[in-house]
């Protein structure tokens, strides 16, 4: 089992799109994931046991776990890349 | 037009945990998208709304009362509490403009850019719920659908203006190349920091003050976590409303449960969202998709930014300090306290990360959407029954977003005027604001393309 932040300012609407998206994509490669949707001002108080972080804005990690830019879920550019990046932390 | 508002008003009296799952599913299955998919998106916007009015409900019946006790006991007015956006759009998704709002959203978005009025191409459906906001207050103030709908289209089109306005700064100090932020809130304030640059620019000593802090939001911790938030707020307010040991820890408990649960249950409205979003994204992105083009998006983009991290955690009491100087101010900011980023992410930028100019465009933002929000919270309150999420009748609801932008407070007293020594003063300054921001939104460009 993996376990995905995904986080924006609100953590419900930009988020959710990305959460929908990676949820989809790791049901379509056979990865169990739990995905977890937060604030980014919550992040860094929840790392413990997560195997990826992906926001829907540019942030400047302050951790060392995986961190993946979400963004190209919101604009449609560049997403196949994104979703291989992810796929290539989350794989076993 | 009756016949259509008869269907519509039909499809409203079925409550909005029935109507709009049935009106997704029906778009969903019209746009394309699989039965499954579709079936799963109308559930999932009735499980929101089911959710919020849970928390709504857990919101009036606990935290109103304590509220008022706290009033009572300091002879202060604050007895009624910011619902926020989680509260309030929800509400505005269940109007009856709302199921129209997305495509007039749409409609006058490309005909702007058809006409070049516009390089935003809108693709943030759910932050349409802004301008359907103004549209449900102004049909519930003026009684017609019809001025509803311009107001909708009215508001759209200012808000798309106000990302090209702003475009430069996204992409100069967020560093988002190609992405404008038409959003509702965000977008309504940018111009008031235009204005305070300007001036703050022309005063010596002050014009060189300059606070730029990338580390400050470490020292804040755990206080910037929701849930802790929340419970030292409830706690506070129960010492202060005279409630004994008991009361005060459940009070913080609650505080904390709605301020934690409000994003967590209207996830799900947004879930059912994404079919429509997703295939408007598409399609227009198919036809706009030249790098003329701004692609619009959510202002929650900004929300990371350091500066902006540190500023919305000072505003959090600020914003209840400025809320107790209001003349007359009967609001307790709650609900929009945790994003109060939304209020503020664009100042930031425009003022290049200076956190003292921001707190200047800060405080004055605050204060004019606290004062503005008591204005509307009778049309809001009206807007929460038709809701269905007043459990209460003696229950009375604000919201500073978007109870408190002075966008829907301009164009609902246009039509209204029932305050017209505010709607003047209000109008009157923003208006200056906005024209500041033209020609120095002109600048911005120029500066753009010389680089």
């Amino acid at each position: 089992m993996k376990k995905i932040i995904v986080a924006c300012g609100g953590a419900v609407a930009t988020s959710t799109v990305a959460a929908d998206a990676i949820k989809e994509l790791c049901e379509k490669n056979g990865i169990s994931a739990e995905v977890i949707q937060m604030r980014i001002i919550e992040i860094e108080n929840n790392l413990d046991g997560i195997d990826l972080v992906v926001t829907t804005m540019k942030i400047v990690p302050n951790f060392d776990i995986p961190y993946v830019n979400g963004m190209p879920f919101l604009t449609g550019i560049n997403k196949e890349e994104t979703e291989k990046r992810i796929l290539s932390y989350i794989k076993d | 037009m009756d016949f259509i508002l008869q269907i519509v008003q039909y499809f409203v009296n079925l409550g909005p945990a029935v109507m709009l799952p049935i009106i997704i599913f029906i778009v969903s299955l019209i746009l394309g998208q699989s039965f499954g998919k579709s079936i799963k998106s109308g559930i999932s916007i009735g499980i929101g709304f089911v959710g919020i009015g849970l928390v709504i409900g857990l919101m009036l019946n606990n935290l109103a009362p304590a509220a008022k006790a706290m009033s009572q006991n300091f002879g202060i007015s604050m007895s009624l509490i910011d619902i926020g956006w989680p509260g309030s759009s929800p509400m505005t998704w269940a109007s009856r403009i709302a199921l129209v709002a997305i495509p007039v959203a749409i409609i006058v978005n490309i005909i702007m850019l058809a006409l070049r009025f516009t390089r935003v191409v809108n693709i943030d459906i759910w932050n349409i719920w802004h301008f359907a906001f103004t549209g449900a207050i102004v049909d519930i103030a003026t009684g017609s659908y019809t001025l509803g709908i311009i107001a909708v289209a009215v508001h759209a089109a200012f808000a798309y203006k106000i990302g090209d306005w702003f475009a430069p700064v996204v992409e100069n100090y967020f560093g988002l190349e190609g992405i404008a932020m038409p959003h509702g809130t965000t977008g309504w304030f940018a111009p008031i920091s235009v204005f305070v640059d300007g001036i703050m620019d022309r005063i010596p000593v002050v014009r060189d003050i300059d606070i730029n802090p990338k580390h400050l939001k470490n020292k804040f911790g755990i206080l910037c976590d929701p849930a802790v938030m929340g419970g030292i707020m409830g706690v506070i307010i129960g010492i202060l409303a005279g409630y004994d040991v008991q009361q005060i820890l459940t009070l913080g408990i609650q505080m904390a449960a709605v301020i934690v649960l409000m994003p967590v249950v209207v996830k799900y409205i947004m879930g059912g969202l994404i079919p429509v979003s997703e295939v408007a994204r598409t399609k227009l992105q198919k036809k706009f998709k030249n790098s003329k083009f701004y692609i619009g998006l959510d202002c929650a983009l900004l929300l990371g930014d350091p500066v902006v991290v540190t500023a919305s955690l000072l505003f959090i009491p600020l914003t209840i300090l400025i809320a107790a100087i209001v003349p007359g101010n009967q609001i307790l900011p709650f609900g929009d306290l945790p994003t109060i980023g939304f209020f503020i992410a664009m100042a930031v930028g425009v003022h290049k990360g200076n956190l003292f100019r921001t707190l200047i465009t800060g405080s004055i933002v605050m204060f004019m959407a606290i004062w503005i929000s008591n204005q509307m919270i009778g049309f809001h309150t009206i807007l929460a029954a038709n809701a269905g999420q007043l459990t209460n009748s003696a229950a009375r609801v604000a919201s500073l977003d978007q109870g408190g932008s002075p966008v829907t407070y301009i164009i609902t007293q246009v039509l209204d005027m029932t305050n017209v020594a505010g709607f003047a003063a209000i109008g009157l300054f923003y208006l200056i604001c906005v024209i500041c921001t033209i020609v120095w939104s002109k600048k911005q460009y120029k500066m753009l393309n010389n680089k």
